[in-house]
């Protein structure tokens, strides 16, 4: 009951934040500005069929991976405001005054921030089947696909973030995270490495950062019915599970950093 | 003898930056309890250490030294706080929230939902003077109704341990006088009670032990009676005063003062028997003799001053 009210007054709370009211204001300009390419591309009567096909589903996930790498921000920014806000205006005193254990406080801002990211894949999903319906093409991927993929990347991010707030300033954590997230993309296996850096540096840091990138649901935007069954359940549940075993051992180390922090207005 | 409502025992505690040598010593050796049923003004001049003290027994802060226990139990257990009602200092608040919404918001977060809850919270925001604002945003509040709202959510859960850090802080006179009254009807319910605030007028009213620190360390503790009760001259009244009397008593240090309905003499309490009798029989007719009863504001002025000048 606890964390159920701290959840939801932080998902109260974030659905107010200016930062994040100007994070969806980005996603919308987005989605309008894909729009002209999208009518483009359907009007086209030259190009065949299956081409213009292939041009929407390219289109669409170039812009659903630009507002999926929001989200991923979005998530990132809300943990790290949840934490550090309620220790800046010294809400935090008269809650933690209450009955409630430390790790119940920073479970309950995380499940709200959760609530913030189902709520934004929510509308992802809207806008990748507002995309395809006027681009006249059909999503092949699976809706649970697109919903659970970029969740379990969000937990990751906001869990990290969380982490780095216990300890630092949240643009600092947020900064963190950014940096991580590009990196964590730049060493994967199917990108291309950098010169400068060394097999056993991008081996190591590939290890450590989160490999976000198997976690992308784009890869299963471009997905059509010819490739529809390319992969298989033990993949799912092999990354799945890997993100959210990365996103437990994040927050069990915020936790535990949270439990010796001193309380007080910043 | 009762288990202390609230133990504070040789408490020391250090601020420290990160990569610097920099070291602030908030606190030193403190030590004082407060027994179930007590109302205990904590007093200091700002940035004594009030605070601090206060974060360490919400369990907000950590002691490095020291040990501190609050109703039983470790500063920040979930136990003690379930029976603790705390109101901070500059009481922050969720401002998109309405004082009833807040309060229940509060009530969750105690894990004490129940049916009667409306009726309850009704009831409270009508003690503090807040009913008829119920859907009136936080955020729109004046700081005297923040701090009423504050006050009744330190109250919500029927606390055993009421912990107010200036709790009449942002009030009017008329606000001041209400808490002032709620105070005393907690301490008529036998709630112990610990008041920071710097109004010591008001603490003098309802407290019945006084704890003084400064710079982080404990300068004075005792019950108010005794400090209070600790001064040594007395006050004598008479219809009139012989001119030939005024002198002796003059030059025995004695301080004379001429109001049109008496003359009051104040005087070293080893003289007033001596004195009395003097006047009796010069002829004076002795209207009263009180002791002089110092003043919680001149008790604390004349111990922080004390130290500082010895310091």
């Amino acid at each position: 009951m606890k964390i159920r009210a701290i959840a939801f007054n932080t998902f109260n709370g974030l659905m107010r934040n200016k930062i994040i009211i100007l994070f969806c204001a980005g996603m919308v300009c987005v989605m309008l500005l894909a729009l002209t390419p999208l009518m483009l591309a359907r009007n086209n009567r030259a190009m065949p069929a299956d081409q213009m096909q292939s041009l929407v589903l390219a289109i669409i996930s170039g812009v659903m991976g630009m507002v999926s790498g929001f989200g991923s921000l979005l998530a990132a920014w809300a943990a790290a405001d949840a934490v550090a806000s309620e220790m800046k205006s010294g809400t935090i005193l008269a809650v933690m005054a209450r009955p409630v254990h430390r790790w119940e406080f920073l479970l309950g801002k995380y499940l709200g921030v959760q609530l913030l990211s189902l709520l934004y894949v929510f509308a992802m999903l809207g806008l990748n089947y507002g995309m395809a319906a006027i681009g006249g093409i059909h999503i092949q991927a699976s809706v649970w696909v697109l919903i659970v993929y970029p969740m379990v990347r969000y937990a990751i991010f906001s869990a990290i973030a969380m982490l780095l707030v216990t300890m630092m300033h949240p643009i600092v954590s947020f900064g963190i995270v950014l940096v991580t997230s590009i990196a964590a993309n730049i060493v994967a296996p199917s990108a291309q490495a950098p010169q400068f850096m060394a097999p056993w540096v991008r081996k190591a840091l590939f290890d450590i950062l989160p490999s976000t990138s198997a976690l992308s649901e784009i890869r299963f935007l471009t997905t059509t019915r010819a490739t529809l069954h390319g992969a298989p359940w033990s993949d799912h549940v092999t990354t799945l599970v890997y993100g959210l075993n990365y996103a437990l051992v994040c927050f069990v180390l915020a936790a535990w950093m949270f439990r010796g922090r001193t309380l007080s207005r910043d | 003898m009762a288990a202390a409502a609230i133990e504070f025992s040789n408490v020391s505690k250090v601020y420290k930056r990160w990569f610097s040598e920099e070291r602030v010593e908030a606190l030193s050796n403190v030590s004082f309890e407060v027994t179930p049923g007590e109302v205990c003004a904590f007093l200091g001049p700002n940035g004594a250490g009030k605070t601090t003290s206060i974060g360490i027994l919400m369990g907000f802060h950590f002691a490095n030294t020291g040990t501190v226990r609050v109703l039983g139990y470790e500063p920040g257990d979930v136990r003690a706080k379930e029976q603790v009602g705390f109101l901070p200092e500059n009481f922050a608040f969720y401002k998109y929230l309405t004082g009833p919404k807040l309060l229940r918001l509060h009530r969750a977060l105690a894990g004490r939902t129940a049916p009667g809850d409306e009726k309850l919270i009704a009831e409270l925001l009508a003690k503090v003077k807040l009913a008829g604002y119920e859907n009136l945003k936080i955020g729109r509040y004046s700081r005297g109704m923040v701090q009423r709202l504050g006050i009744a959510q330190a109250l919500l859960c029927n606390p055993q341990l009421v912990i107010l850090d200036e709790p009449t802080s942002g009030l009017d006179p008329a606000g001041r006088r209400e808490v002032l009254q709620l105070l005393v009807m907690l301490k008529e319910e036998g709630k112990t009670i610990l008041l920071s605030s710097h109004i010591l007028p008001e603490v003098e009213q309802i407290c019945d032990r006084v704890v003084i620190i400064d710079h982080g360390k404990l300068i004075r503790t005792g019950r108010l009676n005794e400090m209070l009760g600790s001064g040594t001259s007395v006050e004598i009244f008479v219809d009139r005063l012989p001119a030939e009397m005024e002198s002796t008593l003059s030059q025995s240090g004695a301080a004379i003062e001429r109001t049109p309905q008496a003359v009051k003499i104040t005087t070293d309490g080893a003289h007033k028997r001596q004195i009395a009798e003097a006047l009796w029989a010069g002829g004076c007719d002795v209207i009263s003799l009180n002791p002089v009863r110092s003043t919680l504001e001149e008790v604390f002025l004349k111990t922080v001053d004390g130290k500082e000048s010895a310091a």
